[in-house]
């Protein structure tokens, strides 16, 4: 691998299509995820403590995490890459290294979010303790605010992954200007095939895709699970835990035991001793000020990074034609639309199949992890596929995106509507049973109010990943030729085509905007409407 | 009887002196006879040149009307040292007796700055032998938070107190009268608005307090097994490993977990849990254990149960701690526990009593002494006129604003229904005790009915009214009438709603408005409850309708209450 990245760049690197090459494309992909994925934690738990413990500091990054949250990533796409390309002109590693940097954009804040939001709330009693005791910073960290932010942690992790491979499958295989960029994964190998029309090579993509997904998941996900169950915050040990044979296997492991023993166990004891010392001696109050000055210097070069970046901005969108704008506008409110369009159809068809399957524990149970796997598997991989089926039945893009979205988006709202219905409690059934209401009352007086708040959830996650694929569905390079349709996702994806810096920075904008201002107007109204009226308090 | 001879000659030659030796030496029953048997101006005369010693035992014996013309003869300051002198099982019965305006009359004369605070006996050493240093002395510290509106609200009046070895103190209190912050402060954990913390003389932001604490909700880290639980403390003060562990192990034995160090603490039960929480405290042998309502999340026997092994440990002297802070809202677990008793007062808070209990551990929870504790204590509570006159009250000081009990109505109903039940009157401990609640729970039921003149309450019992009883035997209909009579007539904040609603021309307000004007008085957390008992009671009352959509309250109208109501809840 290193030979690989250290290599030249590749302006065509075959893909090769025989399915033997498929477990080598899948371990790229994988390990792209994974690198970038460790990054993001890194910089989570950075991020995360600094913004929990300094409250001047929290002030700025705290807004700022909210804006990054509803930036579209796919628009950082040519102007990370063509920096990236910049930095390391002649070795593969720059486009490597940019398509790491995306899903690091990509999966970095709600998992930042999360750990924030937890330290934040950790129980007063469990804070006095910690200060009572004179724990230590590291100590904290180690035995109260890691441990406390577990849950919330991994269950943020796995979304972030599942973003992670939506934006890999988009960013292995791109254009930019005049160079066809290409990575070689699963992503590229799906696209490859998809422009081959080689049906024998898209099943095994697709297969491979999902063997992937499903092996991470019972590797990975399932095992992780299950042993974060001990850092739930009960006071009762739960009737029901998830359970993991991976895991089981770990931790009956000697071998395992043995290597955690001689190597983590000394080096935790050893820099807990060190702070415990470094607080008692009062050494921490000196280095404290120190601190304080690195503190000082860093915001400093944070707060002029900002302003020259805003500086830029406005002098970027000041070159953009006037035409450009209208461009933009016109796009935004056909996006609009679309996505509105998107959620409706969504709608349409989930929450009668939600409540159906949710109202039936048995169905559920099977229907669930179905719908868990469909959810995993990254729209983007199937786009190519879509296409090729659009482009055989003679449709457009008009209607492709549209369906390219709703890939993408109804499956966030299918489990959130059956985790929705499954909660409804029997005795609310039992009311409507003895009462004899009909189908329109039922629907009217239980079903739709009791599954409300998971809906609303389901639409604000499905609204914010519409909002962003239609950088991907608007506009498509297939075959050789141009798909595309009005909107502002098409606008962004034909500025990079073009390098039109201008329009790219003005629609990028335009569309965060558009993003936190329905967040703001519609999306917390309405939660904050579901998690007080319509909640079901048990 | 040749006593009675010698007196009757004693007192023909007029030797005033020799007739109090004489009656010092009897027994104090025979002595009050004898002092009874002669004419009054006599027994003032003889009274007075009694010892304060034998002054008080006889005094004891005494019917209250007698004791009380005999103490009154005397001068003040000798009179408050006869009353301090008698056992406190006796006085207690003394003031008992008392009719209730000469009780009222009595305490201000034993009066400040002892207060009846100090009927028991002012807590100092012991015996006359030089005072013992506190660990830990608090001066004049206070706290008060910042309104939304600007100003401050002060939770925690000016107090001084200080934490001496050698004892169990516990501090007694109403709920919401600010005990937990009072620990906090006392512990290092909370700073005091004013005033000043000192351990050890040195003030606590300079020293490194070397307390334990036990929480009400033991606040374990649940991913940590019970040993690593107990270790936490010990891994902060950089003991190394096999030390730690050792020292655990140790700990964990003397309070009954042997075998528990490798369980997580969700496999636990509550009572279990606090040993883990009790023994995290031991670890670090601290100087001042500090107990934040350590069996109150409990139940009553696993509570029971601790308690006693708590006392063993301590009196054994199997802990190596100078002192127990323990706060509470029960009463009778702080008369079990504690050597001194602070009660607390509320809105804003200060020390109402602090007084010793001398009874040898480990105490009997029938005995009549003990009961006459509790009484005591329930009096206190009970008495509000105690801390609503403080002597030095300004002219033109505002006067406190009501505050609401946090009563729900139908609590109410049901008090009142089984006073009425019980022949209308009744001791308060007794009421709860026959409930099963808590004095906490229990009191702002009472105050609330009280507040409604429903009941009367005084000095530990209850009597229902004759509206309290029209109540009770009324049907749905007539009860929300009288309810809305008694609360427009006594409730403050509901008599402020109904005009305010009355004089718009569309008879609605937003509750903000409320909500501001009583951020004036109580903090923000007060005045939500402030609030949402207001609320229940004026809905109740059919004084006005709220809906929670757009935060607005409009004055009641039967007409069309019954739809909009549904629909705006």
């Amino acid at each position: 691998m290193t030979r690989y990245w250290a290599g030249p760049v590749g302006t065509q690197p075959d893909i090769d299509l025989s399915p033997a090459a498929l477990p080598k494309y899948a371990l790229f992909s994988v390990a792209r995820i994974a690198i970038a994925y460790a990054i993001s934690l890194a910089v989570t738990v950075v991020y995360a403590y600094i913004a929990a413990h300094n409250a001047r500091a929290e002030r700025v990054m705290i807004p700022l995490l909210d804006t990054l949250q509803s930036i579209p990533v796919l628009s950082f796409l040519p102007p990370v890459m063509v920096a990236m390309v910049g930095l390391f002109p002649a070795r593969q590693v720059g486009v490597e290294l940019g398509s790491i940097l995306l899903i690091f954009t990509g999966q970095v804040w709600n998992m930042t979010f999360s750990v924030y939001s937890s330290i934040k709330n950790i129980p007063r009693e469990l804070r006095e303790a910690a200060e009572v005791y004179r724990l230590s910073w590291w100590q904290q960290l180690l035995q109260l605010e890691l441990p406390y932010s577990a849950i919330g942690l991994v269950w943020n992790s796995m979304m972030s992954v599942a973003g992670g491979w939506f934006f890999l499958m988009a960013c292995e295989m791109f254009v930019l200007g005049n160079r066809d960029l290409r990575l070689p994964g699963l992503g590229s190998y799906l696209q490859t095939a998809a422009n081959a029309g080689d049906t024998r090579a898209i099943v095994w993509g697709l297969a491979a895709m999902i063997a992937v997904i499903v092996l991470l998941d019972q590797l990975i996900w399932r095992p992780v699970i299950a042993w974060s169950e001990k850092f739930k915050f009960e006071q009762v040990e739960a009737f029901h835990t998830p359970r993991s044979p991976v895991l089981d296997l770990v931790r009956h492991s000697r071998l395992l035991s043995l290597a955690g023993r001689v190597s983590v166990g000394p080096a935790r004891e050893a820099l807990t001793l060190h702070f415990a010392k470094t607080r008692a001696s009062g050494r921490a109050r000196i280095r404290s000020g120190l601190a304080k000055w690195v503190a000082r210097a860093l915001a400093a070069a944070g707060a002029a990074a900002m302003v020259y970046a805003v500086a830029r901005m406005v002098m970027g969108l000041g070159a953009a034609s006037r035409a450009g704008f209208a461009e933009i506008f016109v796009g935004a409110g056909a996006t609009f639309l679309r996505v509105e369009l998107v959620l409706l159809l969504a709608a349409l068809w989930t929450i009668p199949a939600g409540v159906y399957i949710g109202l039936r524990p048995r169905l559920a149970a099977i229907a669930q992890p179905v719908a868990q796997i469909a959810a995993s598997v990254p729209a983007t991989a199937l786009f190519p596929i879509v296409l090729l089926g659009l482009i055989r039945l003679g449709g457009g893009l008009g209607i492709g995106s549209i369906v390219l979205l709703l890939l993408g988006t109804q499956w966030y709202l299918l489990f959130n509507i059956i985790a929705g219905a499954s909660a409804i409690p029997t005795d609310l059934k039992e009311v409507c049973d003895v009462y004899r209401l009909n189908r329109a009352g039922r629907w009217r007086k239980l079903l739709l109010p009791g599954i409300f708040p998971f809906l609303i959830t389901g639409f604000v996650t499905a609204s914010g990943g519409a909002w962003n694929a239609s950088i991907v569905a608007e506009y498509f390079r297939f075959h050789g030729r141009t798909f595309s349709t009005t909107g502002l996702g098409a606008v962004i994806s034909r500025a990079t085509d073009r390098g039109d810096f201008a329009v790219l920075l003005g629609a990028t904008v335009t569309m965060a905007v558009v993003v936190v201002t329905v967040n703001r107007l519609v999306w917390r109204r309405l939660y904050a409407l579901a998690s007080t009226r319509f909640r079901l308090e048990v | 009887m040749p006593r009675a001879d010698k007196l009757r000659e004693l007192l023909a030659r007029g030797d005033w002196d020799g007739v109090a030796a004489l009656l010092g030496n009897l027994d104090a029953p025979v002595a009050g006879d004898v002092l009874l048997s002669v004419p009054p101006e006599t027994q003032q005369r003889l009274f007075r040149s009694l010892p304060v010693e034998a002054a008080a035992r006889i005094a004891a014996t005494l019917p209250y009307y007698d004791a009380y013309v005999l103490l009154h003869s005397r001068p003040l300051e000798e009179m408050r040292a006869v009353v301090d002198r008698m056992e406190i099982g006796e006085q207690l019965r003394f003031f008992d007796e008392l009719p209730e305006a000469l009780w009222q009359q009595f305490m201000e004369e034993l009066g400040e700055p002892r207060g009846v605070a100090r009927v028991a006996e002012a807590p100092s050493a012991p015996g006359g032998l030089p005072p013992v240093p506190p660990v830990i002395e608090a001066r004049q510290i206070e706290k008060s938070y910042g309104r939304t509106g600007g100003g401050q609200v002060q939770v925690i009046a000016p107090v001084n107190l200080s934490i001496e070895p050698g004892l169990i103190i516990a501090l007694l209190g109403p709920s919401g009268s600010g005990k937990s912050t009072l620990l906090r402060m006392l512990s290092g954990l909370a700073p005091p608005s004013k005033g000043e913390v000192r351990w050890h003389g040195e003030p606590m932001s300079d020293s490194r307090p070397n307390v334990g604490i036990v929480f009400q909700s033991f606040a374990l880290f649940p991913w940590l097994t019970v040993v690593e639980n107990v270790e936490v403390p010990l891994l902060a003060r950089g003991v190394p490993r096999r030390e730690r562990r050792h020292r655990a192990s140790r700990v964990l034995d003397s309070v009954g977990l042997t075998g528990f160090a490798g369980a997580y603490p969700k496999e636990l039960s509550g009572g279990m849990k606090q040993r883990v929480g009790l023994a995290r405290a031991l670890a670090v042998e601290p100087e001042v254990l500090f107990m934040d309502e350590p069996f109150s999340a409990l139940d009553v026997l696993t509570a029971e149960n601790l308690r006693g092994e708590l006392m063993e440990l301590w009196l054994d002297r199997k802990m190596p701690i100078a002192s127990i802070f323990l706060v509470t809202h029960n009463i009778e677990e702080a008369v079990l526990l504690a050597d001194r008793v602070l009660v607390l007062g509320r809105n804003p808070a200060k020390i109402r009593a602090d007084f010793r209990i001398k009874t040898k551990h480990p105490r009997d929870h029938n005995s009549p002494e003990f009961l006459l504790y509790v009484d005591y204590v329930y009096k206190l509570l009970t008495q509000p006129s105690l801390e609503a006159r403080p002597p030095s009250i300004a002219p033109g000081a505002k006067p406190p604003y009501q505050m609401l009990p946090h009563a729900r109505r139908g609590a109410i109903a049901g008090f009142l229904e089984l006073l009425k039940d019980r022949g209308g009157k009744d001791d308060l401990y007794r009421v709860a005790d026959e409930l099963r609640m808590e004095v906490d729970d229990l009191l702002p039921i009472v105050e609330a009915a009280a507040l409604l003149s429903f009941v009367k309450s005084a000095r530990g019992d209850v009597a229902i009214t004759a509206a309290g009883k029209a109540f009770a035997e009324a049907d749905i209909h007539d009860r929300k009438h009288l309810f809305h009579e008694t609360a427009l007539a006594n409730i403050t904040l509901l008599q402020q709603m109904n005009s305010a609603l009355a004089s718009k021309s569309d008879h609605a307000m937003p509750l903000e408005f409320f909500r501001d004007l009583l951020q004036q008085h109580f903090s923000e957390k007060e005045t939500e409850r402030q609030i949402e008992t207001a609320l229940n009671w004026g809905r109740y009352a059919g004084i006005l309708t709220y809906y929670p959509a757009d935060d607005r309250l409009t004055l009641y109208d039967a007409s069309v209450s019954a739809d909009s109501e549904a629909e705006g809840s």
